[in-house]
């Protein structure tokens, strides 16, 4: 699905990510450790295409050369990150920006897109999956939203476009451990054998929830150790200090 | 120009069949103006906006007689989203009225009116308007009336307009305990004309105006819009001024606030394009205790063009318990364009509550990217984001009706 060789990522000429590979098949899961400032979140604004980047390296994704493509062509075919600080929107109703979304994508792919009535029956039993408040949705997109509710709202966003690869930065961080178990239950309601998952994380927490096949340690702009699951719980007790 | 004006206010009064007294309130005022000529900028309150030279560079031949011909209406630019009363002018003329929703014994109009008194001239257009005006009209809504359904007044202008500059003028009476929903709509179809506009509002006791103002059709004339409000004790004022058609259009709102418990709201848009210029001018007087404003502009600025927001707010020694509130903010899509903003309060009441504020600055990157990486194209996204910004101030008003039509204008779907 993702195939990441010796990615380099420089911003104000300072390089963040200095020569990273990955691999990533249908159906994985991948987390992704590593302490502050390692470049956690350069990878995933450069997976999505954010501006301000000069990238080298190659990204291919499903066979196509995933730098090449804009932000709004990453979505459609399938890429979605999930934000660590989602924006607040003002103005903009969110059930009105996800009908957008939603139907943006759609029409992308050159599928039939959803009316009003399709659509908010789609919603509501994805709000009610999620325990989702679905009041909250005829509010302004995120704003004054409690970081639980944002959070909730992006993966709300994820299983309504039910992306293929999907990129979960610092999703657990500013949850309580309620929210934390709903959020991982519509993480894992996702998981199938097309669908892929790449999961940034500062702590081995959300990893008691949603099981990753695989493990690496994000270091200085590189991974520098790759395992199973049983590599988190190595970091949680050791800390980084001991592979850096 | 002091010839053309001559010849044109003689034949102007000629053509009215005025008393002897309105004559001579007109010649006063034709005087005043011919002294001063347009605002320019070396004028305070015209420093962001040369009228002068606005109507110089963009009008050749400069004349103020209007014919009194009257034109057929073309009623598929009446709004159809509800059901409304309409008085129609077309190139200054009165057209049609139409106040058939309304009990007709407790609304009284009258129009073609002799100017009877003298009118506090606070500028020269002012003085040009009440020289020139041929079609004044006259509303009064009686003690305790609520109009059924909003009235609409429609400005049509075409190519049958046979002068350059054009003056209207409306006068709206509230009596104690009534209640107006009015909208003043633009539709022009006529070619780098000025048109210049009083609106004067007496609201009485307990009565609530909503006046909203659409200037919404893309056109090439000029506009000065002038609105004075006179405020009653425990009376409102919602004003909505919506700033996108004309090349050229001053929104000014003077509003007295008299009497205890009054209150004045005014928020608007401005939404530019090429090398529009719009601008909003408020003074708002509390000249009695616990009165309250409350004042929210919006402004989306793309291409070369500029907006301005002056907004006072001024407390008379008398006013305590003052409640004042204005804020200002703007979207600068590109490098050419301007907004100047320019916050005034003047204060001479200590016990008072007043706050201002103006912020200007470009589409936030971050929220464009968002949007993207959820799908949609970056026209989509800044079309979202700037709809969204100028939402904030039309979910000030408080009508539904008015509110989605306004939204419809503004391509807003639900």
């Amino acid at each position: 699905m993702l195939q990441i060789k010796n990615l380099k990522a420089k911003i104000d000429n300072k390089e963040i990510l200095k020569g990273l590979n990955l691999d990533i098949k249908p159906g994985e899961v991948h987390a992704i450790m590593g302490p502050n400032g390692s470049g956690k979140s350069t990878l995933s604004n450069v997976l999505s295409g954010k501006k301000g980047y000069s990238v080298s390296g190659e990204v291919k994704y499903l066979n196509e050369n995933l730098l090449d493509l804009e932000i709004e062509e990453r979505a459609h075919k399938g890429i979605f990150l999930a934000f660590q600080y989602p924006l607040e929107i003002p103005g903009v109703n969110t059930n009105i920006f996800l009908k957008t979304s939603l139907n943006a994508i759609k029409k992308a792919k050159g599928e039939k897109e959803l009316d009003a009535i399709e659509f908010l029956k789609l919603v509501k039993q994805k709000a009610a999956e999620l325990k989702f408040d679905e009041k909250i949705l005829s509010r302004q997109l995120n704003v004054g939203f409690s970081g639980g509710e944002k959070k909730k709202n992006e993966i709300l966003q994820m299983s309504i476009l039910n992306p293929k690869l999907s990129i979960l930065d610092e999703t657990d961080s500013g949850l309580d451990i309620d929210a934390l178990k709903t959020v991982s239950e519509g993480v894992n309601a996702l998981r199938s054998k097309d669908s892929s998952f790449l999961i940034i994380t500062h702590y081995q927490r959300l990893l008691d929830y949603i099981e990753p096949d695989f493990v690496h340690v994000l270091i200085n702009g590189q991974i520098v150790k790759s395992g199973g699951s049983e590599l988190a719980l190595e970091l949680e007790s050791k800390g980084y200090e001991s592979l850096s | 120009m002091i010839d053309q004006l001559k010849t044109d206010f003689d034949k102007t009064i000629t053509n009215l069949k005025l008393s002897n007294k309105g004559i001579e309130i007109r010649r006063k005022s034709l005087n005043q103006f011919s002294e001063n000529g347009f605002p320019n900028k070396r004028i305070e309150d015209w420093k962001f906006s040369d009228l002068n030279q606005i109507i110089s560079s963009n009008i050749k031949g400069l004349n103020f007689y209007s014919n009194l011909t009257s034109d057929k209406v073309d009623e598929s630019i009446f709004i159809n989203k509800f059901k409304h009363n309409k008085i129609v002018f077309i190139n200054g003329v009165i057209s049609s009225i139409d106040l058939s929703h309304e009990d007709e014994t407790k609304v009284s109009l009258s129009k073609n009116l002799d100017l009877d008194e003298d009118r506090k001239e606070v500028n020269p257009l002012i003085s040009l308007n009440n020289a020139f005006t041929s079609s004044y009209i006259r509303v009064i809504v009686h003690e305790n009336y609520s109009f059924n359904n909003p009235l609409i007044i429609y400005n049509i202008s075409n190519n049958n307009l046979k002068s350059t500059a054009l003056n209207l003028r409306t006068d709206i009476v509230l009596e104690k305990n009534t209640n107006l929903k009015l909208i003043t709509l633009f539709d022009d179809n006529s070619e780098n004309n000025f048109i210049n506009i009083i609106q004067n509002f007496d609201i009485a006791q307990d009565a609530i105006l909503k006046s909203y103002k659409i200037d919404h059709k893309k056109n090439s004339n000029i506009k000065y819009f002038y609105n004075n409000i006179n405020l009653g004790k425990n009376s409102i004022s919602e004003n909505f001024i919506f700033s996108t058609g004309s090349k050229f259009i001053k929104n000014e709102v003077n509003c007295n606030l008299n009497d205890q418990f009054s209150s004045a709201f005014i928020n608007g848009i401005i939404n530019l394009t090429d090398t529009q210029h719009h601008e909003i001018k408020t003074n708002i007087n509390h000249l009695a205790e616990n009165t309250k404003s409350y004042q929210l502009i919006k402004s989306v600025l793309n291409d070369n063009s500029k907006g301005i927001y002056q907004g006072k707010i001024f407390v008379d020694a008398k006013a305590q318990k003052t409640n004042g509130y204005q804020l200002s903010k703007a979207l600068l899509l590109n490098e050419n364009t301007e907004f100047n903003g320019k916050p005034e309060l003047e204060i001479y009441a200590d016990d008072v509550k007043c706050s201002h504020g103006s912020t200007s600055g470009n589409l936030d990157e971050d929220s464009v990217f968002y949007l993207m990486s959820r799908g949609l194209s970056r026209q989509q996204s800044k079309e979202l984001l700037i709809n969204g910004f100028l939402m904030d101030a039309v979910e000030k008003i408080t009508d539904f009706e008015i509110k989605d039509l306004i939204k419809d204008l503004m391509g807003i779907a639900e």
